[in-house]
């Protein structure tokens, strides 16, 4: 009994003190991705890659079509405004743009103080995780994220996406979401934990470059760069500090304002960290 | 009690303060018993609704949440709508019970008891709806705060567990409002009560006798149950609108929620008043106590109420206009161009438009055309929910998830079912208990009596010299129970 | 996710057994066995090898067979299975990367709807009766193979195999081909695979080229194109009828009539010559040719507006050193090797290929000229029996070629295949074959490898079905029954194959053998090669038909030419244009949709001369109003639980028009006829629209600030 009011009123202690702290932990590293908008060919691999390495369910034309599909990277193309609707354009006189768009990892995320199990919570590694164990399937997550990135269970996929012999192909490393709960990208969250457990065991920080994530590793144009913001000779903390882009802003200050860094709803004040570079275009 | 008279549209008076106390305790006893066709009709409608509701949750909890075509865009649909419309509905039984009560409105009396019933049921059905919408509802407890030896407890910052905290103190309240305000009539059950229904109210009405210190006590607790609901009321709405208001999505994210639900719940409140009123006193003939002047003001109220929804409504619509916010403004003119738009103009007309026939007289005085209007002014308000939970989905901010949804069927078949549950307790209540008080019926006559005659025999008395009717009448009555 | 490269022979005693009666090997020799034999050889967990700890995995590498191109892999083997694959990064080919075919592979190796057991007459066989019936048959007359594009000790064996029975021909298909740009090398430079430098390049003109979609080797081209993209920035031309993954990253698309690639490139080096004042030396039918295609011209054929032709001209000039490359039709693809020239890209981005000097081992390149031929020879007698592996004939080929006629006039067919498809069920015997993942091989990259560099395909797993055979030993075995010398000393392929890349590396040694194992990939002799001078060749541009709508059939990275119809993966993953899935469309533009009164999801029936397909309208700008886009891909009758959907546009090109210089089948030549087939169902794709509605997603600035900051430096 003691041991259970300890327990108790230890894990309220921690709550208060992670609230006290802005709901913030401290965190050891601080997970972000930059994606070259300019590189980005919209071939799809990281997406297919994300799907080999994360055990996403495929759900077939009805259910794509009802907008029921577990695509945690999703490659969105979009045409230039003026040259879609213009009367005297004929045929587009450039190409399209392409955006990987996944969970942006915002560090004041809207889907976290929804959520009424604390299902989805920051990690101390600033990964905005999700607990498929813990989620009871509210889906108010979803609801409050402006990206739409986050993907409900709306079935028991196991049948379906992975007739036998497949379920052999599923990635021990992490679950198969069950019916009825939320699951969205996690930065490859059993490769950031392999990559820890790897340098504890050899006594070191875990190096720039040692994680990969699946899209970044498969991207054919090296379009994706991911790395921890808080090591600051990582590839990742160079570019966010070459573009000027700075955590917990909504608005940044550039003192060269032609760079090309930008967040995704910056003006939304929840602090993504996924740095977009944007696409350059010849006039 | 022969001369029906008085009981036309052309009645003036709240009640007839000529009745007599047994007739009120016969009359609404014998509501209690022998149930008609009618109401077996009713009972099987409703029990019929809620198998559907049965058998779309047992096919929904084994096909997963997809059965309602929800998708990535629209998490929520129809279960939160209804949720919030039975939410509402609840809190016409506190503004005639709690709030009329405080404000010494006697022409309550014989219409509160079953408006608190209808708070009490219209929350059990409610609550039905957060449940039911979950993934994974077997998991359903994990909302509480209930003791775990690993520590985990559910997130205090979200609106959903404010939701769950207030759904729960509220019901409790307005169970035991609904409760303590029935024990004198329990009690005058009792006494007349057979069969099973004798132990069944010997042991509900706690061994009333209506001595004066159990009636000074129950005033005290009555009293103190009606100040302690009103905030409550006030907050429950207020917590459900947070579920939209506290997130970030443009046509939710909106300050003007909670008194602009709390308002809509009085109001859809209200207009359910009036369509059970119609029906009971129909039906049960409570002609005598179910008058036209009682509905006449409850007609009234509503107008009021659907003038301040309409305001809050239109405030909400021009801050948005006016404001600079793009998506905000996006869903707003989608709502009233999109897809969507019948069911926003509908839910216009009949929210905004429809009460000012409330305004005339004659709407006011005709049950039947009445009776649909009331309706009419819920179908609107059901569709305001709808309108606020669905088109904000089909927009938002990220242009990819841009998508127009319509419900599946399980999701018609748990609106349909959810007014058959309803249905369905609100019939086994009016046959188990009192639908009018008793006690209070026989205030209400008494103080009117007292009011009238006394002033009336004093002047008479004064000028005439000629015995008023307050004598007349002492003559003519023969006593109360 | 430690990369430790160890020893694979000891990794597979310690295989567990694997589901579905997963044969178990404990041998060194990858042999296969059968569950009760592998019995005895079960090891526990509770003792395993000392590199093995259960739950972390280990990386092996091999080589992808998902397109052509074979790019390097690892294997992430855990438990006994693969469960993830990524790209080589010792491979010069593809760096480390890979597409989404590539990572589809594993769905290819894992697919439930694989071949388990030979069949004969679509009755399961046994192996002996597989093979007793093929030597009866096959033995003697004319035995024809037919495979996609081979290349390793599986052509020099399937040449062998050849050699011995006799006089049959060996029939690469591919429908998707460089074939008029590897031909135009060959007859301009004398190189038929020049290597490109996309990197250096600072414009890159594409004639229907989709490079880094499909073509040639997607994977390297992308990755060069990364670095193309980086300060100072290059600039994408490209020129095609309908948009494709290139097109889509194009800064200038301009959209040509189907067909007139070419007249296009001809105006281009018109301009070069008149405004910029470039010159061809001692090409005089070149500079005519170039000379007699003016503007005006081009506008006419190819509606192409004289002063997109001048954009892309000054552009040319603009930003050299540049590159022009082409893949639209044979006489596109030379005019691009002269315009090449006169701008003097050769030596520069444009420099001799590299190859091995084992010349038995180089690809053999697939064509669709190849398919053509087939089908005329098998129509007219003169094959007795064909063995297909890699080629689905009975899918790709036209109406017009009649394939099925074609092969039921094959006296015996011989299907070697790991699933069921359209040309399994029209042949004899069908022996299951091992998956990529299954087998052993070596592979020579047509393209982007370093010279003489040989890849190596090893199992990632054992086999899952215990009665398939790898396609080395299949061929060692038919070789042997054939009589071919020297094959008797061989076991298996394994030891063949050993043997083989022992030699060529020099070495006998294990250790030597272990670090090609961890390679997966090993260096020979390279082949020197050098440009001959530019020939002057004719450059004529025969107008054959530029007026009327025309059917363009292309392949876009993802069911390639179908094959990859069978992965769910890539059947979900949209198209990189339409944003579709699981379904075929049409492309049009918006002009012949209101012209047709046809509004997006709408079905239409297309005709051509040689059928008629029905499937949806995707009605936007990308493609050229002359021009109905179908991708291929889909419309399998035969190929498993995910490849039934959609319509295969393939089977109405007309086989008689096109590139017959070369009897190159041109997806682009078919007049086709559409009419709105009533129905309309909303076409299922990604996202419904084309606009950011303002929001901020994808922001983009002009190219001068890209420079000004030097990329964001």
């Amino acid at each position: 009994m003691s041991s259970l009011l300890g327990n108790i009123f230890k894990g309220w202690s921690d709550y208060t003190k992670g609230n006290e702290e802005g709901g913030h932990h401290d965190y050891e590293h601080m997970y972000a991705m930059v994606i070259d908008l300019d590189m980005c060919t919209g071939c799809n691999a990281c997406s297919t890659a994300c799907y080999a390495e994360n055990n996403l369910a495929t759900v077939g034309e009805e259910y794509f079509g009802a907008r029921q599909a577990m695509h945690w990277m999703r490659i969105e193309r979009y045409f230039d405004e003026p040259n879609v609707g213009e009367a005297e354009a004929d045929t587009q006189s450039r190409g399209a743009s392409f955006l990987p768009m996944m969970c942006q990892h915002c560090n004041a995320a809207p889907c976290e103080p929804v959520c009424p199990v604390a299902a989805t919570y920051h990690t101390p590694d600033g990964l905005n995780a999700q607990i498929y164990n813990r989620c009871i399937g509210s889906r108010y997550c979803a609801n409050n994220c402006p990206f739409r990135v986050r993907y409900f269970n709306f079935y028991d996929h196991q049948e379906t996406a992975w007739p036998a012999p497949m379920e052999q192909q599923l990635n021990p490393d992490i679950s198969v979401r069950s019916k009825g709960v939320m699951e969205k990208c996690t930065f490859c969250i059993q490769r950031t934990r392999a990559a820890r457990n790897t340098a504890k065991n050899e006594g070191r920080a875990i190096r720039d470059g040692e994680i990969q994530t699946a899209c970044q590793q498969t991207c054919p144009t090296s379009a994706i760069l991911f790395g921890d913001l808080l090591d600051e000779t990582s590839a990742v903390h160079q570019a966010w500090k070459r573009h000027q882009v700075q955590l917990g802003k909504y608005a940044q200050n550039k003192t060269n304002p032609e760079l090309r860094g930008y967040r995704i709803f910056e003006e939304l004040n929840v602090d993504t960290k996924v740095l977009y570079l944007e696409r350059v275009r010849e006039v | 009690m022969s001369d029906r008279k008085h009981l036309t549209r052309e009645q003036t008076k709240d009640i007839d303060e000529n009745i007599a106390w047994a007739s009120i305790n016969t009359d609404v006893l014998r509501s209690m018993e022998n149930p008609r066709r009618g109401y077996w009709v009713a009972m099987a409608v409703s029990v019929c609704l809620f198998s559907v509701m049965i058998y779309a949750e047992v096919y929904q909890y084994m096909y997963g949440m997809g059965a309602a075509l929800l998708n990535t865009s629209h998490m929520w649909d129809l279960y939160i709508s209804t949720f919030v419309f039975w939410i509402g509905m609840s809190h016409s039984g506190t503004l005639l019970s709690a709030i009329l009560h405080l404000v010494h409105a006697d022409w309550r009396k014989p219409i509160y008891r079953f408006a608190e019933a209808m708070t009490t049921f219209s929350l059990m059905t409610a609550g039905i709806f957060p449940v039911i919408h979950l993934g994974r509802v077997w998991n359903f407890y994990w909302v509480m705060p209930y003791m775990t030896d690993r520590g985990i407890w559910p997130n205090f910052r979200s609106p959903l567990i404010w939701d769950a905290f207030a759904i729960t103190t509220y019901l409790t309240s307005s169970v035991l409002f609904l409760y303590i305000g029935m024990i004198p009539d329990l009690a005058i059950c009792r006494d007349n009560a057979k069969g099973w229904r004798k132990p069944l109210y010997t042991w509900l009405s706690l061994g009333w006798r209506g001595d004066d210190r159990q009636w000074r006590n129950f005033r005290f607790t009555y009293l103190m149950i009606a100040c302690f609901l009103i905030p409550l009321a006030v907050s429950v709405h207020s917590i459900v609108s947070m579920d939209f208001a506290m997130s970030i999505m443009p046509g939710w994210h909106v300050t003007t929620f909670p008194p602009y639900f709390v308002a809509g719940a009085l109001y859809s409140g209200c207009a359910a008043i009036i369509t059970l009123f119609i029906l009971l006193r129909y039906f049960f003939k409570f002609e005598h106590y179910m008058t036209f002047p009682i509905l006449d003001k409850v007609c009234k109220l509503t107008f009021v109420i659907a003038m301040v929804w309409t305001y809050l409504n239109l405030v909400e619509f021009a801050s948005v206009w006016y404001g600079h916010d793009i998506p905000s403004k996006e869903v707003l003119i989608a709502k009233a161009t999109g897809p969507y738009s019948p069911f926003f103009w509908g839910m216009m007309t009949f929210g905004s438009v429809l009460p000012f026939s409330l305004l005339s007289k004659w709407v006011r005085r005709n049950m039947y055309v009445l009776f649909f209007a009331s309706i009419f002014l819920n179908v609107g308000m059901w569709l305001e929910r709808w309108m606020i939970v669905t088109p904000t989905l089909s927009l938002g901010y990220h242009p990819q998830a841009f998508n127009v949804m319509w419900p599946g069927w399980t999701e018609w078949a748990m609106v349909g079912g959810s007014f058959g549950w309803f249905g369905m307790l609100f019939l086994i209540f009016v046959k188990v208990f009192p639908c009018v008080s008793m006690y209070e019926v026989k205030e209400m006559v008494f103080h009117r009596k007292r009011t009238i005659y006394e002033d009336v025999d004093e002047m008479m008395t004064l000028h005439s010299g000629v015995p008023g009717p307050k004598a007349q009448a002492q003559t003519q009555t023969s006593g109360g129970a | 996710m430690s990369k430790t490269k160890i020893n694979r022979r000891n990794f597979l005693k310690v295989l567990g057994l694997g589901g579905a009666g997963a044969a178990l090997a404990g041998c060194d020799m990858p042999s296969t066995v059968t569950l009760e034999e592998g019995e005895e050889k079960i090891y526990s967990y509770l003792a395993p090898e000392e590199y093995v700890i259960p739950g972390v995995g280990v990386w092996y590498a091999s080589t992808c067979l998902q397109c052509p191109a074979a790019c390097g892999t690892h294997g992430r083997v855990r438990e006994g299975r693969v469960l993830k694959l990524e790209g080589n990064p010792d491979s010069a080919v593809n760096a480390g990367k890979l597409c989404q075919m590539g990572q589809a592979a594993l769905q290819a190796h894992f697919n439930p709807d694989r071949i388990t057991a030979p069949l004969i007459n679509g009755q399961p066989a046994s192996w002996d009766d597989a093979l007793a019936l093929i030597n009866e048959k096959a033995s003697g007359g004319n035995v024809a193979w037919m495979t996609g594009t081979v290349s390793g000790h599986q052509r020099v064996l399937l040449d062998a195999h050849l050699a011995a029975t006799g006089k049959g021909h060996h029939y690469a298909v591919e429908t998707v081909n460089a074939r008029a740009w590897t031909d135009a090398g060959k007859t301009v430079l004398g190189d038929a695979m020049p290597t490109l430098h996309l990197d250096k390049a600072k414009a890159v003109l594409s004639l229907g080229a989709d490079l880094l979609g499909t073509w040639i080797s997607p994977v390297t081209f992308m990755g060069q194109y990364g670095k193309f993209r980086a300060a100072p920035r290059g600039v994408l031309i490209m020129v095609e009828p309908a948009m494709s993954l290139t097109g889509a990253n194009a800064d200038q698309w301009v959209a040509a009539k189907p067909g007139t690639e070419a007249a296009v490139a001809l105006g281009v080096g018109h301009l070069l010559m008149t405004k910029h004042g470039l010159s061809l030396n001692g090409m005089p039918n070149a500079t005519s040719a170039f000379q007699s295609m003016t503007p005006a011209q081009v506008h006419e054929i190819a509606g192409v507006s004289e002063a997109a032709l001048n954009k892309i001209a000054d552009t040319l000039v603009s930003h050299s050193p540049s590159l022009v490359i082409a893949n639209a039709s044979h006489a596109a693809a030379r005019i691009a090797m002269v315009l090449n020239i006169m701008l003097g890209n050769v030596g520069k981005t444009l420099t001799p290929g590299a190859s091995i000097a084992a010349d038995p081992l180089a690809p053999m390149m697939g064509s669709s000229k190849d398919l053509a031929e087939f089908a005329q020879n098998a129509a007219a007698g003169k094959i007795d029996a064909v063995f297909i592996s890699g080629a689905n004939p009975a899918f790709v080929a036209p109406q017009g070629l009649d394939m099925a006629a074609a092969l039921k006039a094959v006296g015996f067919k011989v299907a070697i295949a790991t699933c069921h498809d359209e040309t399994t069920k029209a042949c004899d015997v069908v022996l299951p074959l091992s998956s990529a993942l299954e087998d052993w091989g070596t592979h020579v990259p047509a393209y982007g490898g370093k010279p003489g560099v040989v890849h190596l395909q090893q199992p990632l797993m054992e086999p899952l079905h215990a009665d398939t055979r790898g396609l080395g030993d299949i061929l060692l075995t038919l070789g042997k029954s054939a009589g071919v010398d020297g094959l008797d000393a061989f076991e298996d392929y394994y030891g063949y194959l050993r043997t083989a890349v022992s030699a060529m590396i020099g070495s006998e040694l294990e250790g030597d053998w272990h670090r090609v194992l961890q390679a997966g990939q090993f260096e020979t002799r390279a082949a020197s090669r050098a440009f001959s001078a530019g020939h002057d060749v004719a450059l004529g541009f025969s107008e054959t038909a530029v007026s009327g709508l025309h059917l363009v059939t292309v392949a876009r990275q993802g069911l390639y030419d179908g094959r990859h119809a069978n992965s769910s993966w890539l059947q979900e993953a949209p198209d990189q244009i339409s944003k579709a899935v699981w379904d075929s469309w049409a492309e049009i533009h918006p002009k012949t949709a209101a012209s047709l009164n046809l509004k997006d999801g709408d079905y239409v029936r297309l005709t051509t001369a040689s059928g008629a397909i029905t499937t949806r309208v995707f009605i936007y700008k990308g493609v050229h109003p002359n021009a109905v886009c179908v991708p291929m891909g889909r419309g399998h009758t035969d190929y498993g639980r995910w490849a039934n959907n959609g319509v295969n546009p393939l089977t109405i090109v007309d086989a008689h028009l096109g590139d017959w210089q070369s009897s190159e089948i041109i997806a682009t030549a078919s007049l086709v006829k559409i009419d709105a087939a009533g129905e309309n169902r909303h076409l299922v794709r990604l996202m419904d629209t084309d606009q950011q509605y303002g929001r901020k997603l994808v922001a983009t600035i002009p190219a001068q600030q890209f420079g000004r900051t030097q990329g964001g430096a």
